[in-house]
């Protein structure tokens, strides 16, 4: 899709101090700006350690990462909490909102920690908001919401801080097929008009389909890597 | 900067709305904590302001010289207190501004109405002075009175209510013992009772020459009583007064005295000593208390970062910065610290009063007391609130997120 690649890594290994083997293991790939792609293997592969080092939440024991250029192997937790909200936009499979605040408040988090004035911050959420057909939702609480809503919610708040990476981790995986559907044409649209590279750990097949590249971990070893079909915009 | 301030106190403040239980927890042991703080600290004031103005009732910048004779502890034969004695006393001692001689024994005393057996004391007119008792109605007999052996009396309360009830009684004649008549010519207000229980106002006093004449003075005064300038030459004049009392009674370096020197002051000074110490207890037993409520505040706030680990791990995920975790934590402590020691301040304030009020204290709690406890809740609160706050700023994000 362009050029440059935004995500690079080089034989990045990660132990854990009561562990034998590595949970991931020399692993080196590279990811285009505006790329979609799924990470895929079995339970305990390391899918989820090493999108926890793709999204700066931890850092590798060996190896380098770059991303966007620039060397993130070794931050501080200072840093790194800086690379995450300048960089990175999370989507989890269990949602993860704060449960007593409103929708509003979830949404103009990452704005409210880089320092954006309460007006603006407002302005932009209500936007998201909008774009994620919750605007009659917005005082409402988590747990008023249906999990396709929170979904939704979540991804708002995900992309409020203009991230180029966004992590998805099992984004569908609570949810029902038709609103895990939903939730995936919404990731696709927001990945259309945001130009940003969107990169989900999924076990599921269909899911997958929508991605460019599928990235397959077992054990920690990235075993195949190959292109999905790339999705009509 | 200073919205942004104001802003982190808005989310704190939200964040404790949001969250009744827990907020209501934590306030509370701060709030018991500085509300006994206050209480403690009015109770020792009030306490220790009764007991030293029971002592000042007696007069403070008095030393008593009192006789040995017929006392069943002294060892040897005592002479009695005399005349001579007082007027060495007023000659010689350089820091003693008065000397009143005063004896008082038991005698029935009648009006036309009753008969109350009560106490009687021969003196000088300076007694009242030196005793610091001013006078209701009428006034206290002179020199001249004393001279002439007046046959007049000056009563208390207790005594006008005892043989005149209602009526006024000065003008009116008493007869003391078997047969002395008496007028009285003045009544002295009112002084309450002791810490002892004894009716201050039980008293009758007359000329101590007319004392003499009619009752006699075998064995001298019971007392001398010395007036000082000031408190600080108590000391001073007592150092003074031993001296003299040997010369004149003739006591050889070899005999001890044979007579009393007491001082309420002395008494006064340990009262206050002892409240002191009373004081001092109960604003320590307070200050654990306001430690305690600090130690709870600790307790929650640890809790409240277990509960909320995950909540934690996802503003990390979002890319708050540990510095920004911290300060969350700390403003919920501080807006609960503060809040609990306003409500603290409101109960110290009311049981202070209460207790004033029982007790016919004036409410003694300065404004200075009041938001230094305030301050220290607070600061007790926040320091002990930074303890959770930095293990909340320094949970790693992962584990953090992971946890249910």
């Amino acid at each position: 899709m362009s050029g440059f690649s935004i995500v690079e890594t080089q034989g990045i290994r990660k132990e854990f101090p009561n562990m034998t083997a590595p949970v991931i293991d020399d692993v080196s790939l590279t990811i285009d700006a505006g790329e979609i792609v799924a990470l895929m293997g079995p339970s305990g592969s390391g899918k989820s350690t090493l999108l926890n080092i793709l999204g700066c939440l931890d850092g590798p024991t060996a190896g380098t990462y770059s991303l966007g250029g620039r060397d993130v192997s070794t931050l501080s937790a200072r840093e790194r909490a800086w690379v995450r909200l300048h960089y990175i936009g999370f989507i989890f499979q269990s949602f993860h909102l704060i449960s007593d605040h409103t929708v509003l408040e979830n949404v103009t988090l990452p704005l409210y920690y880089a320092g954006v004035d309460r007006h603006e911050r407002e302005l932009r959420a209500r936007e998201l908001i909008e774009r994620v057909g919750l605007s009659h939702r917005l005082s409402h609480r988590p747990s008023q919401l249906s999990g396709g809503e929170k979904q939704r919610v979540a991804i708002a708040r995900a992309v409020s801080g203009q991230p180029r990476l966004l992590l998805a981790d099992e984004p569908t995986g609570a949810l029902d097929t038709r609103t895990g559907n939903e939730v995936m044409d919404l990731l696709l649209e927001i990945h259309q008009t945001r130009s940003l590279t969107l990169i989900i750990v999924t076990h599921d097949p269909e899911v997958a389909e929508f991605c460019h590249r599928k990235i397959f971990l077992r054990d920690g070893k990235i075993t195949t890597a190959r292109n999905g079909h790339a999705p009509s915009a | 900067m200073r919205r942004a301030r104001s802003e982190i106190v808005g989310r704190a403040v939200r964040s404790a709305v949001r969250n009744p239980g827990r907020t209501v927890l934590t306030m509370l042991g701060l709030a018991i904590g500085v509300g006994a703080f206050l209480a403690m600290v009015s109770f020792g004031t009030g306490a220790r302001g009764s007991v030293v103005e029971q002592f000042e009732l007696l007069g403070t910048r008095v030393v008593y010289i009192r006789t040995n004779v017929n006392r069943h502890d002294f060892q040897g034969i005592a002479k009695p207190l005399t005349d001579a004695d007082a007027e060495a006393l007023r000659r010689d001692a350089m820091t003693v501004e008065r000397v009143v001689p005063r004896i008082t024994e038991a005698y029935n005393v009648k009006s036309d109405y009753a008969t109350f057996p009560t106490k009687v004391t021969g003196t000088t007119p300076e007694f009242v002075d030196v005793r610091e008792w001013p006078m209701l109605m009428g006034g206290m007999f002179d020199d001249t009175d004393v001279q002439q052996r007046a046959k007049v009396a000056v009563i208390g309360t207790t005594i006008v209510r005892r043989l005149f009830g209602a009526s006024d009684p000065v003008g009116r004649t008493i007869t003391i013992g078997a047969n002395l008549p008496c007028r009285i010519i003045g009544v002295l207000v009112s002084k309450g009772e002791q810490t002892t229980g004894e009716d201050m106002d039980e008293i009758v006093l007359i000329p101590e020459t007319t004392y003499e004449a009619f009752f006699g003075m075998p064995i001298g005064y019971h007392e001398l009583i010395l007036q000082v300038p000031h408190l600080g030459l108590l000391e001073t004049a007592m150092a003074e007064a031993v001296p003299i009392m040997r010369r004149t009674h003739r006591l050889s370096d070899n005999e001890k005295d044979d007579f009393r020197v007491v001082s309420p002051a002395q008494a006064v000074r340990l009262a206050r000593f002892v409240a002191n110490i009373f004081t001092g207890l109960l604003v320590g037993i307070a200050t654990v208390s306001l430690l305690v409520g600090g130690i709870g505040v600790m307790n929650i706030q640890l809790v409240s970062v277990a509960e909320r680990t995950q909540e934690i791990g996802i503003r990390s995920a979002i890319g708050a910065s540990p510095r920004q975790i911290l300060v969350q934590f700390l403003a919920e402590a501080v807006v609960l610290s503060f809040t609990g020691s306003v409500a603290g301040v409101a109960l110290g304030w009311l049981a202070s009063s209460l207790v004033a009020r029982a007790m016919a204290w004036s409410p003694n709690l300065s404004l200075l007391t009041i938001v230094g406890a305030a301050a220290f809740g607070t600061s007790v609160g926040v320091a002990f609130g930074y303890l959770p706050a930095r293990r909340a700023a320094q949970l790693e994000p992962i584990e953090a997120l992971r946890h249910e």
